[in-house]
């Protein structure tokens, strides 16, 4: 009966109870919304990690990340990347020789990143070909052709068919500089990223290297995420001396972020959800002085103070609860609706996501899985603010509260 | 007779420490079962004081109050929420009745606080209200009830738990004349018929008509306790 009561309670000042209803939808909106812009983002922004930067697993030799010295390629060569290539959990498989550069221009220079590729099995591991912003990208049948990116372009000064000097050293530790035309100029959504990659043909770079045909990177994309510690165990072991890593070993502040992220967004729940308490707590007490003598009478009668705080909780909780699930399926339609469609941030925000590697299409997503969590900080929200109403309920003494 | 009630020396002192106001002043009072009793006296002098009391609401400040054996003066705040639910019924001035409970859950809402058993709660229902006539009103809430019909829907819910005895604090107090005369009846029947005893506290003198005792207090002492063999009214029937 104290089910029914506290149920038919809450409906005493229906206009009452229907605003504070609506504040917890609107509170849960706000939070729930902003779960899933971040989901939204951080989801692009791993894929990106994975789909355009780092790929899901790389191998190098153990030495070779420390100072990018050019003598420390892997050794298995072809045969390596066949045999990966032949799992069924892997999707692609590409090699790279990476050197770090200086490349200058008549406008002057900047430090890169220059990575030798196979244009044909970067494309499946990168998508570079997708990336292309001008020209036709690098041609196998041509020397010492170049791609780099819009940003570094912009700062250079350069365009398709301008040329550039890329300085650095070899196996021998001489200097070694060649000229490079430009033959493609891509952009991505990571602003820094670009400005410091540029790509040449794995050949080129190898010769003037003078490490053969070796290389000094081998990017795995897999099929599925979920095979991720498999296929980097089972690489692990069948290439003993060799660094393999995974997306989050090689880029540590992406699982970061999605490791933190997640506890930023509950205390942001939390904090709506502290200064929506306070309203009803102000509720509660409100419901409670306009039934003084009515709960005074109640303990008179003989209902103890448990039931009395269960009373007050249980209206507290539905009053809470009542508003729950509007904020859900508001939440979820307006996901749904700017999941297919996306947020274009560009429009009031710049470049402002891209300068920190991350869309400015948003495609929020409904954080199904957080549903539990959201679920309990709400039921927490409704347990905190009943205590000092309950409290204050209990501490009425009939006589007095008769009286009213 | 089996004693109900035994008060000794009770008094209840407000403002103790600036202008003590003796609200009930070294009260001795005994009620055995079966008792149909009026408390009357003035407005301030401590009826509703000494019902309070007696009926565990309020601790007196001297004495002691044994109901059934028991001196509830010495129970804690829990234990005396207990021993009210247990043992006592009331009746107040005001319906007070749950207002988003229908007659029957008011009724059996105290059958359930005592955690009564669903097949007795019914049967208790069904019998009570059929005592104070309003079986067709069972299902119906207080706001579409009158004053009348309120009161004897509390009636219903203060015998409900079957207590030692029912409190009644100027029961007809916001009642016409008809409504008053019609509970009075119910309780009276009751009295008669199954014994139960009754303490009012009232001004009213259709209750006090109906009294088989009649305490007077006066500022918080018993300045007159008369008991009668027949009730005013039993006399003004006889007589008309």
């Amino acid at each position: 009966m104290i089910l029914q009561m506290a149920w038919r309670n809450i409906w005493r000042n229906k206009m009452r109870s229907l605003v504070i209803a609506l504040s917890v939808a609107i509170g849960l909106f706000a939070g729930l919304a902003v779960l899933a812009l971040h989901k939204g983002m951080l989801k692009s922004r791993v894929r990106t990690v994975i789909d355009a930067e780092v790929s899901h697993i790389q191998l190098h030799h153990p030495l070779f990340k420390k100072d990018y010295e050019p003598q420390f390629t892997l050794t298995g060569n072809e045969q390596w990347l066949n045999d990966i290539r032949s799992s069924a959990l892997v999707k692609a498989v590409t090699a790279r020789s990476v050197t770090q550069a200086m490349l200058a221009t008549t406008a002057g220079s900047a430090g890169v990143q220059v990575n030798g590729i196979i244009p044909g099995t970067e494309n499946e591991v990168s998508r570079l070909d997708k990336k292309m912003k001008e020209g036709t990208g690098l041609n196998p049948q041509k020397k010492n052709e170049i791609v780099v990116s819009r940003k570094l372009a912009d700062k250079m000064k350069l365009k398709t068919g301008s040329k550039l000097v890329l300085t650095f050293t070899d196996t021998a530790a001489n200097i070694v500089s060649a000229a490079f035309r430009v033959t493609g100029i891509y952009q991505t959504e990571n602003t820094p990223l670009d400005e410091r990659n540029v790509y040449v043909k794995i050949n080129d770079l190898d010769e003037l290297l003078g490490i053969g045909n070796a290389f000094h990177e081998i990017a795995v994309l897999l099929k599925n995420d979920d095979d991720l510690l498999t296929v980097q165990k089972e690489l692990q072991q069948k290439y003993p001396g060799v660094l393999v890593e995974s997306w989050k070993e090689i880029s540590p502040e992406t699982e970061l972020m999605v490791n933190t992220m997640d506890y930023y967004m509950y205390i942001i729940i939390g904090i709506i959800m502290l200064a929506l308490a306070f309203g009803i707590i102000n509720t509660m007490l409100m419901a409670i002085l306009e039934r003084t003598r009515e709960i005074g009478m109640m303990v008179a009668l003989g209902m103890n103070r448990v039931k009395l705080f269960l009373l007050v909780f249980l209206e507290t909780i539905f009053l809470t609860m009542i508003g729950t699930p509007f904020g859900l399926l508001t939440t979820w339609l307006a996901t749904e609706y700017f999941y297919k469609r996306g947020i274009d941030t560009s429009s009031f925000a710049g470049k402002t996501m891209s300068s920190f590697g991350f869309s400015s299409m948003i495609y929020p997503e409904f954080p199904a899985e957080e549903l539990v969590t959201v679920m309990l900080i709400v039921i927490l929200t409704a347990v905190f603010s009943c205590i000092f109403p309950a409290i204050k309920s209990g501490r009425l003494q009939p006589v007095e509260a008769l009286r009213k | 007779m089996q004693t109900v009630i035994d008060a000794h020396n009770v008094s209840k002192v407000y403002n103790p420490k600036t202008i003590p106001v003796y609200a009930v002043n070294n009260v001795h009072l005994h009620l055995q079962r079966g008792e149909f009793t009026a408390l009357v006296g003035p407005s301030g002098s401590g009826k509703t004081t000494l019902l309070n009391l007696i009926g565990g609401l309020d601790k007196p400040d001297n004495g002691s109050i044994i109901i059934n054996g028991v001196d509830i003066t010495g129970l804690s705040a829990n234990e005396l929420i207990d021993f009210r639910l247990r043992n006592i019924g009331f009746v107040f001035q005001s319906f007070n009745l749950i207002p988003v409970l229908t007659a029957k859950e008011n009724v059996e809402f105290i059958m359930q606080l005592q955690k009564t058993r669903r097949q007795e709660r019914e049967n208790r229902i069904k019998s009570l209200f059929r005592q104070i006539e309003l079986e067709d009103k069972i299902n119906v809430r207080p706001s579409q009830l009158s004053g009348g019909q309120q009161q004897r829907v509390a009636v219903a819910r203060a015998l409900a738990s079957r207590p030692q005895f029912v409190l009644a604090d100027e029961p007809t107090a916001n009642l016409d004349s008809k409504s008053a005369a019609n509970l009075l009846d119910i309780m009276t029947k009751l009295n008669k018929e199954e014994n139960i005893t009754f303490l009012f506290s009232t001004h009213d003198q259709r209750v006090i008509e109906r009294a088989r005792r009649v305490i007077t207090l006066v500022d918080g002492q018993i300045a007159n306790d008369t008991a009668r063999v027949s009730t005013l009214h039993e006399v003004a029937g006889q007589a008309g």
